[in-house]
C-alpha cells in the first residue's frame, strides 16, 4: 500500500470536514442555522448510507478499487463545486421559513436534502471502501482520516478569511480531486488526465463566477434591500460572519421609543452578520446630552443613578456605549466578540460613529462577555445587558444558542462585579404569550435571592413601555428620593412601572394597558417566593424556569409535553412560529433516526440476520457512534467558555480531539486488537468522561484568567489523553471484525456513520432536557455499551 | 362556408370557458361565505360594516395566482418580499378595533396586497395607504383600480412620515409592524383618533396594539386575542 493512499484520504477527510463546515456557513446565510443545522445532519447520513451500499456491493468494488477510489474522489469534489450552484435551481422555491405553511416547500425540502447528500455520500464511499479494502491497516489509515479532519477544521477558518461564501465551495473541491489524482492508476492515465482536467476545470470557473447566494426573503437583510435606493456599502467576510453594512434613506432605528418623542428618528446605515440584524450604525454627539435612548426604557438605570463606570456587555454597534458617554459615563467598558464588525466600526465606519470605539472613556474588549467577566475584577456602577430578543420575536430562532451570559451564574458574576451604588440592567421586548420578560424576572429573583439582600422587592425595579421591559437589579436598596425620581420619568414618557416598592395596581397599566392582569399575575407570581416561582415553572405551557451554565439555552422555551395542547391552542401551523428551533431539532432526530433504522437494517436482508458477530458490530460500533460526538460536543461547549470565541473554541477543540484520536488510532496498530485490550481501553475512556464531566467546570473556571497561549496549550494538555484513549476502539473493532467476519466491515462503518449523526441531534436535546453533566454521563454509558460488547466476547 | 363549422366548437369553447369562471366564481363566494361564518363570526368579531367588507372583498384577487386556492384558508400568505397578505380575521379584527364608520378618514401604512385597504374602502369615506416597496405598491394600486375603489388611494413611499395633506386621520392602521411609531404618524392621528398596530412575526401569534389620541394624553392597550379567542381551528 503506497504513501500515496495516506495522503489521499488525508486530503478527502480535511475537505469533507471542511465542506460541512462551509455549507453550514452558507446555509446559515441563506436561511437559518436551525435549518442549515437540519440539511447537514441528513446530508451526513451519507456516511451511513456509505456503509450500507458497501455491505451490499463491497466485493464489486474491491475488484474495481483502482479505478473506483480516484473516480470517487473526483466526483466527491465535482458535487462539492456544483451543489450550490444546483441548489440555486431547487433554493429559487424553497423557503423554510414558509415550510410550516406551504406544504410545497417539503418537496423543495427533499430535494435539498438530496442534493447536499450527495458529496458526502460519494466522499464517505471512498473512505469507507478504502478501510475495507485495507481493513489490516486500519491503525494508520484511521489516523489520517482524523487527522486530515482536524487539520480540515483548522483549515476552513482560513478560508473564511480568505475567500466570500460563494466561492468556497469552489476553493475546497480542488482537495478530492487531488486525492482523487494521486491515486491515478498508470494503466488509465490518459483517460484520467482528461478527467481530471475537466474536474479542475469547473471549481476554476464557479471561483471566478460563484453562484449568488439566494437569500430568504424572510431574511432581515433581504427586507432591508427591499427598500428603496438601497445598497450594500461594505461587505466583510470572515469566520465571525458575513458582515454587509447596508444603506437605505428609509433605515431607521428606535426600539420602544415612547410617544412622547417628537424629533426626527434618524436614517442609520445597518450591519447585518449572516443576513440577520446585527445592530445599527449610529452616530452621537459628545455636545450632547441627550440621546434618542433617553425616550426608551433604557434610560431607567440613568434616571435612578450616574453610574461613572459602565460595562455594555455584547456591545454590537455600541448604541448603548454611545448612551453611557452622553449620560456621563467616565469609564465605558465594550465587550462584543465579533471582531470583524468591531475592527470595521473601529476604522473604516469611525467617521458614521464619531470614533466612539477610540473616545479616551471607552476601553474595548473582543470577547465574550461572560469569559471577560469571569476574568476581570474590575468593578461598574452599571452592567448593560443586551436586548433579548427583537421586535415581533424570532419564533426560538436562537432556542439552541448557548447563552452564557444569560445564566443563573452570569447574573451572580454581574452582581459581584457591582459597585455599592452599581446595577444591573436589561431590557426585553414584550413577547406574547410571555416568555423573555418572565425569563429575565426569574432568573434576577434567583440572583437576588443567592445574596444576602434583606428585602429583594426594595432592589427589583421595572419599568415597562408599550413594547419594552427594562428591569434594573440594584445594589443597595433603592430610595424614596429615586423611586419619586422614576414615577416622575415614566410618566413623562408614557411608561408604566411594573416593579418598584409601594407600586400600586393603577400605576402599573396607566399608559399601557394590557388586556388582562394575567401578565401581571405571572410576574407577582415570580417575585412572591420561591415556592410560588418553582409551581409556576412547573405548570406554565413554556419554559421560564432561568437557564444555567449546565443548561445555557436561555431562549429555549419549548416544553415537549406541552407541545400537543400548544398545538390545539394555537393551530398547527402557528406553532413552529413560536418555538422553530428546538422543533427543529426534534424533527432532524426524528427523520435521521428513522432513515439511519432503515439503513443499518438493509444490509441484513442481503447478508442475514443471525449469528457472527452481528450483535458485536451493532453494540460496539453504536456505542463509539454516540459517545464520540457526545464528548466532542460537550468540550466544545465548555471551551467556548474558556477561550471566550464560540469560533476558535470549536475550531480548537474539534481539531485537538480528531488529531489526539488519530495518534490514539496510529498506536492502536501496535496492539494485538484484542477483546481484552478493547475493554481495557473503553473503561479508560470511560474513567476520564466521568472525570471531566465533574471536574471540567471547576478546571476552566480556574484557569481562565491564564494567558491565552497558555490557555491553548492547556486545553490540548486536557483533551489529548482523552482523545487519544477514544481513538483506538474503532480501528482495533474493525480489525477484530475483519478477523471474525469480514462481511460485517462496511456494515460496521455504515452504523457507525449514522449513529454519529444521530448523537448530534440526541446530545443537543439532552443537553437541553437535563445539562451537560448528562450528556457526560450518557457518553460514558455509550462506552460502557462497547466494553460490554467486548467484555462478552473476550 | 367553413366558418360556420367554426363557430360551432368556439362557441362551446367560450361556453365552457365562461362555465368553469362561474363555478369558480360560485366556489369562491362559497368559501368566502364560510370564512366570514367560521373565522370572523365565529370569533366574536361583530362589528357589521366590516363583517359586510369581508364577505364582499373578493380576498383570492389579492393572493398570487399559485397560492389562490388557498386564499380562504385561516393563514397568512406570502405575497412575495417578505411581505404576507395577513389571516383574514387579523384583517377583521384590526378594523373592528378602529371602529370605522362612514363619513371617516383612515390611513394605512403598508399597502401590501392591498386587502386591507379594500376592506377599509367598503366601510369609509376616505382611505389613503401607503407602500415602501414600489413593486408591491404598483400592483396593488392596478387592482384597486380595476375593482373601481375611487375612494381610495395609494402612494409609494416612506410610511414613516405619514401623509400630511390628507391629515388628521380618524384612524390610522399600520400593518407592517416597526420597532418604534413614528412621530409624524401620532401627530397625524386625529384628537380620540385610533391607531392600530400588529406585533409579531407575519405567521405569529400576533399581537395588536391600540394606540388613542385623547388630546395631549396618548395610550396603548396590547390586545392579546390568544388569551381570550384562540384563532385556531379547533372545531
Amino acid at each position: 500500500m503506497s504513501k500515496r493512499l495516506f495522503y489521499s484520504i488525508g486530503l478527502l477527510s480535511a475537505s469533507i470536514i471542511a465542506f460541512q463546515l462551509i455549507l453550514m456557513h452558507i446555509l446559515s446565510i441563506m436561511q437559518w442555522n436551525h435549518f442549515a443545522y437540519m440539511i447537514i445532519s441528513v446530508a451526513l447520513l451519507g456516511f451511513g448510507a456509505s456503509g450500507t451500499l458497501l455491505a451490499l456491493k463491497s466485493k464489486w468494488m474491491i475488484s474495481r478499487i483502482r479505478v473506483m477510489l480516484p473516480l470517487l474522489m473526483i466526483l466527491c469534489g465535482l458535487t462539492m463545486s456544483s451543489i450550490l450552484a444546483l441548489s440555486e435551481i431547487i433554493f429559487g422555491t424553497f423557503d423554510s421559513y414558509l415550510i410550516f405553511v406551504d406544504r410545497d416547500q417539503l418537496y423543495s425540502l427533499v430535494l435539498t436534502y438530496l442534493a447536499f447528500f450527495i458529496p458526502f455520500f460519494i466522499g464517505a464511499l471512498a473512505i469507507g471502501l478504502i478501510y475495507v479494502a485495507y481493513v489490516k491497516k486500519i491503525g494508520s489509515l484511521y489516523f489520517a482520516d482524523l487527522f486530515g479532519s482536524g487539520i480540515g477544521g483548522l483549515a476552513s477558518l482560513l478560508l473564511f478569511w480568505t475567500f466570500f461564501p460563494s466561492q468556497l465551495p469552489a476553493v475546497i473541491a480542488v482537495f478530492p480531486v487531488m486525492a482523487g489524482i494521486l491515486l491515478i492508476p498508470r494503466e488509465k492515465k490518459g483517460i484520467f488526465t482528461v478527467i481530471s482536467v475537466a474536474s479542475l476545470a469547473l471549481p476554476l470557473v464557479l471561483y471566478f463566477n460563484p453562484p449568488e447566494l439566494k437569500l430568504s426573503e424572510f431574511k432581515s437583510i433581504s427586507k432591508a434591500l427591499d427598500l428603496p435606493d438601497a445598497e450594500i456599502v461594505k461587505e466583510r467576510t470572515s469566520p465571525y460572519g458575513h458582515i454587509q453594512v447596508v444603506r437605505s434613506k428609509s433605515l431607521r432605528y428606535a426600539p420602544g421609543l415612547s410617544m412622547r418623542f417628537k424629533g426626527e428618528v434618524p436614517v442609520r446605515d445597518v450591519i447585518y452578520c449572516n443576513g440577520d440584524w446585527f445592530g445599527p450604525v449610529v452616530s452621537w454627539s459628545r455636545e450632547d446630552t441627550t440621546h434618542f435612548l433617553d425616550y426608551t426604557t433604557n434610560a431607567l438605570p440613568y434616571v435612578i443613578n450616574k453610574p461613572e463606570r459602565v460595562m455594555v456587555t455584547n456591545s454590537g454597534t455600541g448604541l448603548f456605549v454611545a448612551h453611557s458617554i452622553v449620560k456621563g459615563a467616565s469609564s465605558v467598558t465594550a465587550v462584543e466578540q465579533n471582531r470583524v464588525a468591531v475592527d470595521l466600526l473601529k476604522n473604516e465606519l469611525a467617521p458614521d460613529i464619531d470614533s466612539l470605539f477610540s473616545h479616551e472613556s471607552v476601553i474595548l474588549e473582543k470577547l465574550q462577555p461572560r469569559s471577560y467577566l469571569l476574568s476581570d475584577t474590575s468593578s461598574y456602577d452599571l452592567i448593560i445587558l443586551p436586548t433579548i430578543e427583537t421586535f415581533g420575536g424570532t419564533s426560538g430562532i436562537h432556542a439552541l444558542n448557548e447563552q452564557y451570559l444569560l445564566t443563573q451564574e452570569a447574573f451572580m458574576d454581574m452582581w459581584d462585579r457591582l459597585t455599592e451604588k452599581g446595577m444591573i440592567s436589561i431590557t426585553t421586548w414584550m413577547d406574547y404569550p410571555a416568555r423573555n420578560t418572565l425569563k429575565v424576572l426569574g432568573t434576577l429573583m434567583n440572583t437576588l435571592r443567592s445574596t444576602d439582600v434583606v428585602n429583594p422587592e426594595e432592589h427589583l425595579l421595572a419599568l415597562r413601555g408599550w413594547g419594552t421591559v427594562t428591569f434594573v437589579l440594584k445594589k443597595k436598596p433603592v430610595t424614596d428620593a429615586q423611586i419619586e425620581k422614576i414615577r416622575e420619568f415614566s410618566s413623562s414618557m408614557y411608561f408604566d412601572p411594573l416593579f418598584l416598592p409601594g407600586i400600586t395596581k393603577e400605576e402599573r397599566a396607566e399608559y399601557n394597558m394590557l388586556q388582562d392582569d394575567k401578565f401581571f399575575e405571572l410576574a407577582d407570581n415570580i417575585v412572591e417566593s420561591e415556592e410560588e416561582a418553582e409551581k409556576l415553572y412547573s405548570e406554565y405551557d413554556f419554559n421560564i424556569r432561568p437557564a444555567t451554565d449546565n443548561r445555557p439555552y436561555f431562549s429555549q422555551f419549548l416544553k415537549w409535553n406541552r407541545l400537543s395542547y400548544l398545538t390545539e391552542f394555537y393551530g398547527a401551523s402557528t406553532v413552529p412560529f413560536l418555538e422553530i428551533g428546538y422543533l427543529v431539532v426534534g424533527i432532524t432526530f426524528i427523520q435521521i433516526t428513522l432513515a439511519a433504522v432503515v439503513l443499518i437494517i438493509l444490509p441484513l436482508f442481503f447478508i442475514g440476520w443471525g449469528g457472527g458477530y452481528r450483535a458485536f458490530t451493532v453494540l460496539h460500533f453504536s456505542g463509539l457512534g454516540l459517545g464520540f460526538m457526545f464528548v466532542e460536543i460537550v468540550l466544545i461547549q465548555r471551551f467556548i467558555l474558556y477561550f471566550g470565541s464560540p469560533i476558535y473554541a470549536a475550531a480548537a477543540v474539534l481539531s485537538a480531539m480528531l488529531i489526539c484520536s488519530g495518534a490514539g488510532s496510529y498506536y492502536s496498530s501496535r496492539l494485538q486488537g484484542s477483546h481484552k485490550e478493547i475493554v481495557k481501553i473503553s473503561g479508560a475512556v470511560i474513567v476520564f468522561i466521568l472525570l471531566y464531566g465533574i471536574f471540567l467546570t471547576e478546571i476552566i473556571l480556574s484557569t481562565i484568567t491564564f494567558p491565552m497561549l497558555l490557555k491553548i496549550i492547556f486545553s490540548i494538555g486536557l483533551i489529548a489523553p482523552l482523545a487519544f484513549f477514544m481513538g483506538m476502539p474503532f480501528p482495533l473493532g474493525l480489525r477484530t471484525l475483519s478477523v471474525q467476519n469480514e462481511t460485517l466491515v462496511p456494515w460496521a462503518w455504515g452504523i457507525n456513520g449514522c449513529l454519529s449523526v444521530i448523537s448530534t441531534a440526541l446530545a443537543l436535546i439532552i443537553a437541553v432536557e437535563a445539562g451537560f453533566f448528562w450528556v457526560m454521563v450518557l457518553a460514558a454509558i455509550a462506552y460502557g455499551i462497547t466494553l460490554l460488547a467486548n467484555y462478552a466476547k473476550s | 362556408m367553413k366558418k360556420p363549422y367554426l363557430i360551432i366548437p368556439a362557441a362551446l369553447l367560450i361556453l365552457s370557458a365562461v362555465s368553469v369562471f362561474n363555478v369558480q366564481a360560485q366556489d369562491y363566494r362559497s368559501q368566502r361565505e364560510t370564512m366570514v361564518r367560521t373565522q370572523i363570526r365565529a370569533r366574536g368579531i361583530n362589528h357589521g360594516p366590516t363583517i359586510k367588507a369581508m364577505r364582499n372583498v373578493e380576498r383570492h384577487l389579492f393572493v398570487p395566482a399559485v397560492r389562490r386556492n388557498r386564499a380562504y384558508e385561516d393563514n397568512p400568505l406570502p405575497i412575495g418580499h417578505g411581505q404576507t397578505i395577513s389571516q383574514p380575521f387579523i384583517v377583521a379584527y384590526m378594523t373592528q378595533l378602529v371602529n370605522p364608520g362612514a363619513g371617516d378618514k383612515v390611513l394605512e401604512i403598508g399597502t401590501g396586497s392591498g386587502y386591507q385597504a379594500a376592506i377599509l374602502a367598503e366601510i369609509v369615506d376616505e382611505v389613503y395607504t401607503i407602500e415602501i416597496i414600489a413593486e408591491l405598491g404598483e400592483s396593488a394600486q392596478k387592482l384597486l383600480k380595476e375593482l373601481n375603489y375611487d375612494n381610495l388611494e395609494v402612494k409609494i413611499g416612506d410610511g414613516y412620515y405619514g401623509w400630511k395633506e390628507h391629515a388628521p386621520f380618524d384612524a390610522i392602521v399600520v400593518t407592517a409592524a416597526a420597532e418604534y411609531i413614528p412621530p409624524p404618524l401620532v401627530e397625524q392621528l386625529k384628537d380620540g383618533g385610533k391607531m392600530v398596530i400588529p406585533v409579531g412575526s407575519p405567521f405569529m401569534v400576533q399581537n395588536l396594539m391600540l394606540v388613542e389620541k385623547k388630546g395631549e394624553r396618548i395610550t396603548t392597550r396590547s390586545i392579546m386575542p390568544v388569551t381570550f379567542v384562540p384563532f385556531t381551528r379547533k372545531e
